[in-house]
């Protein structure tokens, strides 16, 4: 039986979008929301 | 926060190792078995996600606390998150093993009548204006939807197994090696934190875009 | 609360006619769909049956809480004293009886046009769309209350309540396939049991909850 790394690939990589894309999304409206700019790092979680 | 982000980082990492270098390969599916270890703690994850819609709904509607609701709208936006990869990549995983792209069989019934159902929580969400009534009317459906999963779980199964081969149940291993169900607990247990995080870093989010907004 | 029921008796008699046209327009519809080939007809039927009570119930209870809505009754509604769910059990009542009606022509239609003989199978098929009927009602009801308000309350309200529904709808699918073929109902024991464990678990919810929608 064939390895089909592709699909392997393509769904671990689909995965990887899929939640890299999200993160960012809640990353980007958490950076619009007023007074957040001035906000470094630095903060208490 | 980043403490939870950088530990869950670690876990996934973990989990990849596991299901890359530490588990073996699969006797009749080959490699393309390890989508296993991606599409199985997915699965889980979204009806951890959903148990928590369920839990927070109820809550909500007993004490109105406002945090209730903002975890339940958080955890249902990431367990329709899951849900869509469980069945996405279970298609993929699907069409090398079975040739085809999708199938009825019980898992994928299952998991699509999930994904529709709490979309449509998304959806009643952005479809109602005032923040209370969103509030309740979602909690609502949250619990109603979550009654339903056992109801669909037994519907699908007999609808599958009853009348149909078994060759069509979705093919795994039957009694798990050591091996595999390590890897397979090691990637629940990142996925989770994943979950914890999403979760944590969207009730964030909801409680400060309505401080912004009062 | 018989204020109530009477009011919701009083608007099925306007609705009843237009969903009996809607089932008769249906019917032709699944006649032209897949009436010429026998064979396929006979499989589907039970199918196109329950698709023809969901498509109806869609448009009728789907129209519950409209008529409230509009008219500025929901206030009177939500201030009236006593317990709010029984306002939900009449409701439900009401459009309980509304669907059984209109299921029941549509039985009697589809005996007719597809020539069954539907005799002997009759109480047995009562009992399955008995069942599967209440679960529908039930949430069906309280989804409607939710939508009514909403713009696009026509299109929420299949989108919620569908996927509810999907395991109710295997469920009395499968029995009426089973019935329509003769068999007893013990042999479809355990279907019957899934929409009993339903019907209680969505009427029970239904109570509950109303209240909280209610305060909309």
């Amino acid at each position: 039986m064939p390895d089909n790394w592709g699909f392997v690939l393509a769904a671990y990589g689909l995965a990887a979008v899929v939640l890299v894309a999200y993160w960012r999304r809640l990353v980007r409206r958490e950076r619009a929301l007023p007074g957040q700019s001035s906000r470094s790092t630095a903060r208490r979680p | 926060m980043r403490v939870v982000g950088g530990v869950t980082l670690v876990a996934l990492a973990a989990g990849l190792v596991m299901a890359f270098g530490v588990a073996p390969r699969e006797m009749t599916q080959g490699n393309v078995q390890r989508i296993m270890y991606l599409h199985v703690p997915s699965v889980w994850v979204a009806y951890l996600a959903f148990a928590v819609v369920l839990v927070a709904s109820i809550v909500y509607l007993a004490r109105g606390l406002e945090g209730a609701d903002r975890l339940a709208h958080a955890s249902a936006e990431v367990g329709v998150l899951f849900t869509g990869l469980t069945i996405a990549t279970g298609s993929i995983w699907g069409k090398p093993t079975w040739g085809i792209w999708w199938t009825w069989d019980a898992r994928l019934t299952s998991v699509s009548i999930l994904f529709v159902m709490y979309l449509g929580y998304l959806l009643l969400r952005g479809m109602i204006e005032d923040p209370d009534q969103g509030a309740r009317y979602a909690a609502v459906v949250g619990i109603v939807a979550a009654f339903n999963i056992p109801l669909v779980h037994f519907s699908v199964y007999w609808w599958r197994t009853l009348h149909q081969p078994p060759s069509l149940m979705k093919p795994g291993p039957g009694t798990m090696p050591g091996v595999i169900v390590a890897a397979l607990m090691v990637n629940f247990v990142a996925f989770s934190l994943l979950y914890v995080y999403f979760v944590a870093k969207r009730v964030r989010l909801l409680r400060r875009e309505s401080e912004a907004a009062a | 609360m018989v204020w109530k029921d009477l009011l919701v008796e009083r608007r099925s008699k306007e609705t009843l006619n237009a969903l009996f046209f809607f089932a008769l327009l249906l019917l032709f519809v699944f006649q032209f769909a897949v009436g010429p080939d026998r064979e396929r007809l006979a499989g589907t039927l039970p199918g196109l049956l329950w698709l023809g009570f969901i498509l109806t119930g869609l448009l009728g209870l789907g129209r519950t809480f409209v008529v409230e809505r509009e008219n500025d009754c929901w206030e009177a509604l939500r201030l009236a004293p006593g317990d709010k769910s029984a306002i939900y059990v009449g409701k439900l009542a009401g459009n309980l009886l509304l669907m059984l009606v209109v299921e029941a022509i549509l039985v009697a239609l589809f005996g007719i046009f597809f020539n069954l003989d539907l005799a002997g199978v009759l109480p047995a098929l009562a009992v399955v769309i008995g069942l599967g009927t209440v679960a529908f009602a039930a949430v069906g009801t309280l989804f409607a209350a939710m939508t009514s308000q909403v713009r696009a309350r026509e299109l929420l309200f299949p989108v919620l309540l569908l996927p509810v529904q999907a395991p109710v709808l295997l469920a009395t699918v499968k029995a009426t396939e089973a019935v329509l073929l003769g068999e007893p109902l013990g042999s479809v024991a355990h279907w019957l049991k899934l929409l009993a464990a339903a019907d209680v678990i969505f009427v029970a919810v239904g109570v509950l909850t109303f209240d909280f929608v209610l305060e909309g």
